[in-house]
């Protein structure tokens, strides 16, 4: 067990405030509060924030805080869903939205260098003008930054095509315990000389080292794309019509799906473009030359049309954003159905998630709650609502056995607890169900090597 | 909606431009709404008056509110923490005596304005005209209307000046009432008053609550026509209006019209002088789409070559009293998402003035309407 410093000393506070002046360090109770939490809601108070504005203090900071056993956070925007953000042992939270600039956004080689604190969509703004494309796109690709996606591997939307951030890292500068720089990959597209370092780095979650640069890889901007909405009578005929679509030769950029019970709770809220009968939907989109999408679009229709959807819609150029309407409107729509949420993302092999959502569906009646099942069906990845009402008495409750049945089921059907959210604190407990014994013990020795005193931000999972 | 907490789901953090511009975190909305939270259910260490002050940090520009899934208003929220801590307040009414006079120059017309005393329910307008309001004459007009479409001919209308174009910009009503007059509008004569959204904002709200409805009245006793704005926070403020009688509360809601859609049709010619490098800032409180900008496009094609979209002016009404430099920093953002642009319009007061007053050298900014003959 690693002993850590109890508290922060008076020489601790003339450390951090000396080495981050003004509003550089903060020590007040109002202006700690805003890093004691994340987007999970756990909470714990950090004794210090402090925002390095170059490398230097990073390096300093991190001598310092090796030698004195401090726990450090690394944190950016603060939106993890899971607690990786939170200081959960006590410590000094390390902000990086200082740390913020794009340094390079280059045609020729094909990759962008950037500074941690950088908003994913801000880069992929500034890559649009040159006609390049940084693929990842989670859904809080407009607030969270690359240093966040890159903790926690980042998926979204557009994974089925394009790979998670994990597929998009080239090279970083990180800067590990004692105040060691490590400089791994670079802006080469292939390198295969040594371990890759980088990737370790990528949904570590913070816990080798504070990263404090990154190099990623770009690729031309899609021309053109269009969206294909699709509703069918049944569950097992939506799965059939995505399995069919794969089957003629299409690799979609995104293909989502949405369980009856969302489609429901949506339309309290706003219209579906789809006839009451759909049971289940699907959402494709597809990308690339103006051609190319056109083509591919009458292909994919002709690949659902033997599974007799029940509603088409076909959405290109200013008309593609509203059948995404549907998709963007799920998340407030799901309080319509009770005012409590526990969500979870699991993943299942693609062929097994028929299976997931109805096991889902039988989980949620066993424990007397609504559970909501929508995602991105393309790669697996599944996000389960359990709604509840914690002023009902017992709802809470069942709300985390079905969590936990969730998690089973996951684990059951050869999947993973987590497609993209991570384990943090709020699914450390299925952790070592997931991985087993001998796993975690090698991450914990690899561990030791970047962060012998073990405190990069501690007390999470895996 | 109103009475749902934050979820911490940080959709708020995507658009809040004292966040894009400082990277502090406390300082976001969510940062603000937990705090809030933490408050008031009793977490040790908190200083009630410590939490208004940091919480005061707002803009108040209300885009969080837009984006959040849970319908929290943080600067409402800031306003109830302005207006329980009696501390804050003190603290404000000190800042703003010793700051008054070295914001407004002595001469200018604001200083002018400048209420004897300081009465409470002055100090609304008098925030709105605090910057640039010794800026010169304003633009020079580039705009001439040609020809008036029948729209709105015969039709009776309120014109909602508001403080500036009363006290200071005396020529943007002015150009209103003429532009008004070519439509054929009747514009009805009315006893409007201050829209009291710079009292709301900073917890003043029983203040603001006599001037909404001094502005009701005005608009009953004109028989309840459209009324025509030019300011888009005034706009807002009047928006936010809540008349106990519902269908009063829709009718009212529905006469508050935009100037710049009412002048939509009007056609202008450009005068051969006028500069090919025009940028336009999107006011915060301003209408989603902008019909400000819809107008200027429509007047001013290709010459149109720059527009803000995330950026704040960094006005923020009374946090630039306590944080000025918090509010230089927001400005700088906004003139370097304008670069390139010789003449900036923009359609709030609030915004004219500030960029009137920050513009850099060879730049010059002022309301859309100074630039119509």
């Amino acid at each position: 067990m690693n002993q850590y410093a109890p508290s922060l000393t008076e020489a601790h506070r003339r450390f951090l405030t000396d080495l981050f002046p003004g509003e550089g360090c903060l020590l007040s109770a109002e202006g700690r509060a805003a890093f004691s939490a994340d987007s999970s809601r756990c909470r714990a108070m950090p004794w210090a924030v402090v925002r390095p504005e170059r490398r230097e203090q990073v390096v300093e900071l991190l001598r310092w805080a090796e030698a004195e056993h401090m726990p450090l956070y690394p944190r950016a925007r603060g939106t993890c869903q899971v607690g990786n953000a939170v200081p959960a042992l006590g410590g000094v939270v390390v902000s990086l939205l200082r740390l913020d600039r794009i340094l390079d956004v280059d045609p020729d080689d094909f990759v962008a260098v950037v500074e941690p604190g950088v908003v994913t969509a801000d880069l992929q703004a500034v890559c649009a003008k040159k006609k390049l494309f940084y693929p990842p796109d989670p859904a809080s690709v407009k607030m969270s930054t690359v240093i966040g996606n890159a903790s926690t591997c980042a998926g979204g939307l557009r994974a089925v095509k394009y790979g998670v951030t994990r597929d998009w890292v080239l090279g970083l500068e990180a800067v590990l315990p004692g105040g060691r720089v490590l400089r791994a990959g670079g802006r080469m597209h292939k390198d295969v000389v040594g371990l890759d370092l980088t990737r370790l780095f990528i949904g570590a979650c913070g816990k080798l080292g504070l990263i404090t640069e990154m190099t990623v890889k770009l690729i031309p901007l899609p021309e053109a794309s269009a969206s294909v909405l699709a509703g069918f009578a049944d569950l097992s005929s939506c799965m059939e019509g995505a399995r069919a679509v794969f089957r003629a030769g299409l690799l979609p950029a995104a293909c989502e799906f949405m369980d009856a019970n969302v489609l429901e709770a949506v339309r309290r809220i706003d219209d579906v473009p789809l006839p009451e009968a759909t049971r289940a939907a699907l959402l494709f989109k597809v990308d690339g030359t103006a051609e190319g999408v056109r083509a591919e679009t009458e292909r994919l229709c002709a690949a659902l049309r033997p599974l007799s959807p029940v509603g088409v819609t076909v959405g290109t150029g200013a008309e593609e954003e509203a059948v995404w309407t549907v998709r963007r409107r799920i998340s407030p729509a799901t309080f319509q159905i009770k005012p409590n949420k526990v969500a979870e993302d699991i993943a299942v092999p693609r062929s097994r998630v028929g299976e997931a959502v109805e096991r889902a569906h039988l989980i949620g009646e066993e424990h007397g709650l609504p559970v909501l099942c929508y995602g991105h069906l393309g790669d697996g990845n599944l996000h389960v609502s359990i709604m509840h009402d914690v002023s009902v008495p017992g709802e809470a409750e069942a709300a985390e056995r079905a969590k936990n049945a969730v998690f089973r089921l996951a684990i059951e059907l050869g999947g993973t607890i987590s497609g993209e959210h991570g384990t943090g604190l709020t699914k450390a407990a299925f952790v070592p169900e997931q991985l087993g014994a001998a796993s975690i013990a090698l991450m914990d020795a690899i561990k030791a090597n970047f962060d012998p005193s073990g405190i990069m931000n501690p007390g999470k999972a895996w | 909606m109103a009475d749902r907490q934050c979820i911490l789901c940080g959709a708020c953090m995507a658009v809040c431009p004292l966040l894009r511009a400082t990277g502090r975190e406390e300082l976001s909305p969510r940062a603000k709404s937990d705090l809030n939270r933490l408050l008031a259910e009793g977490a040790a260490d908190l200083s009630g008056d410590a939490v208004a002050r940091l919480a005061g940090l707002c803009l108040g520009c209300h885009r969080c509110k837009a984006v959040c899934p849970q319908g929290v208003d943080v600067p409402e929220v800031v306003a109830q923490l302005r207006a329980a801590h009696p501390d804050f307040r003190r603290w404000l009414w000190k800042t703003w005596l010793t700051h008054a006079g070295t914001l407004w120059p002595a001469g200018s017309a604001a200083a002018k304005a400048v209420p004897e005393g300081l009465a409470p329910e002055k100090f609304g307008p008098s925030l709105r005209m605090l910057a640039g309001l010794s800026g010169g004459p304003g633009l020079t007009p580039l705009l001439e209307p040609v020809k008036f479409p029948d729209s709105c001919r015969g039709e009776r209308m309120l014109l909602f000046a508001g403080c500036t174009a009363t006290y200071v910009r005396k020529r943007w009503a002015d150009t209103a009432r003429r532009l008004l007059d070519g439509l054929g509008v009747e514009v009805l004569a009315a006893d409007f008053g201050c829209c009291g959204s710079g009292l709301s904002a900073v917890g003043l709200s029983a203040e603001a609550g006599v001037l909404a409805e001094r502005n009701l009245a005005a608009w009953r006793a004109a028989g309840r026509p459209r009324v025509a704005v030019f300011c888009a926070s005034c706009l807002e403020g009047l928006r936010a209006y809540r008349p106990d009688d519902s269908a009063e509360a829709e009718a009212w809601r529905k006469a508050l019209t935009p100037l710049s859609i009412v002048l939509h049709d009007i056609e202008f010619v450009v005068s051969p002088h006028a500069t090919s490098a025009i940028g336009y800032h999107h006011p915060c409180h301003a209408p989603e789409p902008d019909p400000d900008l819809a107008l200027l496009r429509r007047a001013l094609g290709d010459r149109m070559v720059a527009a803000t979209g995330k950026e704040c002016c960094g006005f923020g009404g009374v946090m630039r009293l306590g944080a000025p430099e918090l509010s230089a920093t927001v400005n700088a953002g906004c003139w370097a998402a304008l670069q390139g642009a010789e003449l900036v319009l923009t359609g709030c007061s609030a915004c004219a003035t500030q960029l009137a007053a920050t513009a850099p050298a060879g730049v010059t900014a002022g309301h859309w309407l100074e630039l119509i003959a």
